[in-house]
């Protein structure tokens, strides 16, 4: 037997609530996914007037940076693009390589994945890092 | 044209608080959804502890009263009466899990919620339920608040 750390709702909660803090006049609403280390949602958020695809994006990066342990950015320029390899590759059609993603991490572990949709995927990831750094969890 | 109203995310979280808040300590964790009246997620949170399937449940269920415009019992008793099965639907996300709630306005449908991981259906249908009640409270309250005052 060995235990596995995760991430629980308070720390998804701290996460949201700085990022709603952070969002500008001129952002369009989002789409947040907050997911434990296997991908599956702890929270998930729409505002008023964001397309449901932008959730489902969302769950597909934050799936994708905690299950494969790598901010999907990283992922789509060492393992996808560099590598000239598909995203069929991995058989898995919840994996994606849109930039917003990122891997939580506590002591090395990943605990979880975090990420937005809504806006151009720099800023979806720039506020994805703002709930990332607001957790205070120290890779 | 023609508008069709649909759940705000406040109506959501104020939805998914009141399920929350609902639940007892003997309640296993839960997973809480609400979604629009096509089916898309506004809100969902999973309680510390509650499982994978826990939040696919939640989902489904949630989905399955919004897009079926039918509560999840009483769309189990319809499809047991017709004589037909989910699998008639074609749909992966149709349940007939207990514990998914329409949310309406009136007649029209603005959402669902879906309650999942209490420990046994019928109570994930009665915390849904406090979430239900509180979205429609919401609409109880709109009404008065544009309500003209008698002259």
């Amino acid at each position: 037997m060995f235990t596995r750390k995760s991430l629980g709702l308070d720390d998804a909660q701290t996460a949201l609530d700085a990022i709603l803090g952070a969002l500008s006049a001129t952002d369009s609403p989002i789409a947040l996914a907050v997911a434990d280390e296997h991908g599956v949602p702890v929270l998930c958020l729409r505002q008023d007037g964001t397309p449901p695809r932008m959730l489902r994006r969302a769950r597909a990066k934050a799936y994708t940076a905690a299950n494969l342990g790598m901010d999907t950015v990283v992922f789509r320029d060492t393992a996808v693009k560099a590598a000239s390899r598909t995203l069929e590759d991995w058989g898995d059609p919840m994996i994606t390589a849109l930039q917003g993603g990122l891997t939580i991490r506590s002591g090395g572990e990943v605990v979880g994945g975090i990420a937005l949709s809504g806006n151009p995927t720099p800023r979806d990831q720039a506020l994805a890092r703002i709930g990332l750094d607001a957790m205070g969890i120290t890779s | 044209m023609i508008t069709n109203l649909t759940i705000s995310l406040e109506d959501a979280k104020t939805a998914v608080s009141a399920a929350l808040a609902a639940a007892k300590p003997d309640d296993g964790p839960i997973a809480v959804c609400v979604t629009n009246e096509n089916g898309d997620p506004a809100y969902l949170v999973r309680q510390d502890g509650a499982s994978a399937t826990d939040v696919r449940n939640a989902e489904r269920k949630a989905y399955t009263a919004a897009f079926i415009g039918r509560d999840t019992s009483a769309y189990r008793l319809q499809i047991a009466h017709d004589g037909r099965t989910v699998a008639d639907w074609s749909d992966a996300m149709i349940t007939t899990l207990h514990g998914g709630w329409t949310l309406r306005r009136g007649s029209q449908v603005i959402g669902g919620i879906g309650v999942a991981g209490s420990g046994g259906e019928d109570r994930d249908e009665r915390l849904a339920l406090a979430g239900a009640e509180a979205a429609a409270q919401l609409a109880v309250d709109a009404w008065r608040a544009q309500r003209k005052p008698r002259p």
